[in-house]
């Protein structure tokens, strides 16, 4: 009797755990993207200094702002416009870059956020928050230097 | 003082000579830099760059399709001399499923945070055959380096570049083994969802900048 009751036990708990794994997985596997524009961000940076950091040391900023599983640190990066532009999907992109900078930062907007960009001019200063996708570097085979990348932007009211 | 004036004489003939000679050479080194000039400038004329850009990796097995876009690479051809390169930031393909793409960037996979840029740097090997000056499509022929996670390897691949005014295109697909890129599975779930050789397409827009 006590042998049954304790069988019975143990095999709830194994249907149990077999359900909590499954719903872990499921879980897992359905987990949506991160919803950026309603996360704080990590860092309030201007894209001057955002991009001065990369070009001083590479290697130490992508430490401090790339995850090693893609799910890198979100900025709020406040600069000039030099540019607005749309990429091959359709987003508005919005370059803030200083005039005497070698590179700027890129912020790519999403069809949700794209509308937030009308009304934005060159030479306004605004402020943008997005995740980090790549740094600023000087490319010698492309011979130019390379802007910071900043994705799922949107604009920091 | 007839000596002193013969003297002075050949003086007078020296400086004329020597204010020639500077003049020959004045004008030969304005010539050199006139020419050296025009070469640059046909050169930058002939460099455009793509900031408009298109890589998509698809995968396709039985138990799943996989497939991600990234739309924030950068790339510069040069119409002079054929050279070609591009910069693909690593982090930029993005996923339908958070998992996949989290998979994509870790450490055994594409280690994104260590080699955040993929690259690649070639050369259009019949650049004769395409006239960058008159309108259509043109099949193109490019052979360089491509590195992903610090891996580099040579490639030989085929597209086409399509002329439009002062906009070029480029398009080329082409197969990516993962395992010459030390990108390997022997199991688990990645074994069997990631084919073990992906097909790249590659969409840009360039113009002169």
């Amino acid at each position: 009797m006590k042998r049954k009751k304790t069988l019975r036990i143990l095999a709830i708990l194994i249907v149990a755990g077999v359900l909590v794994g499954a719903g872990i997985g499921l879980y897992m596997f359905f987990m949506p993207q991160r919803d950026i524009r309603n996360l704080p961000a990590d860092y309030n940076l201007n894209a001057s200094g955002l991009v001065a950091e990369f070009l001083d040391d590479i290697g130490s900023a992508n430490r401090k702002y790339l995850a090693a599983d893609g799910e890198s640190k979100i900025l709020e990066v406040t600069g000039t416009v030099a540019r607005i532009s749309e990429n091959f999907n359709g987003e508005k992109v919005v370059l803030l870059k200083g005039d005497n900078d070698k590179a700027g930062v890129s912020c790519t907007f999403m069809h949700e956020t794209n509308e937030r960009v009308i009304g934005i001019e060159t030479g306004d200063i605004v402020s943008i928050k997005g995740v980090i996708r790549s740094g600023a570097y000087y490319d010698e085979d492309l011979e130019m230097y390379i802007n910071v990348t900043v994705e799922k932007s949107d604009l920091v009211d | 003082m007839k000596t002193i004036k013969t003297n002075k004489t050949m003086k007078t003939i020296k400086t004329i000579k020597t204010m020639k000679t500077m003049k020959t050479t004045n004008l030969f080194l304005a010539l050199t830099f006139m020419f050296v000039s025009l070469q640059v400038t046909a050169q930058d004329s002939g460099r455009l760059v793509s900031e408009n850009i298109q890589i998509k990796f698809f995968s396709t097995t039985p138990a799943e399709d996989i497939e991600a876009n990234n739309y924030s690479s950068t790339s510069t051809l040069n119409t002079s001399n054929g050279s070609v390169a591009f910069s693909v930031p690593m982090q930029g393909f993005e996923f339908d499923k958070r998992l996949m793409q989290r998979h994509f960037n870790q450490e055994r996979f594409l280690h994104t945070s260590e080699y955040p840029t993929a690259r690649l740097v070639g050369k259009i090997t019949n650049l004769d055959e395409i006239d960058f000056s008159s309108n259509g499509t043109y099949d193109a022929s490019i052979e360089g380096e491509l590195t992903i996670r610090g891996v580099t390897n040579k490639i030989n691949e085929k597209g086409t570049v399509t002329v439009n005014g002062n906009q070029v295109t480029a398009k080329s697909v082409f197969d990516v083994t993962l395992a010459d890129y030390g990108i390997e599975f022997s199991s688990g779930r990645p074994a069997s969802n990631i084919a073990g050789t992906v097909e790249v397409t590659v969409n840009a827009i360039y113009n002169q900048q």
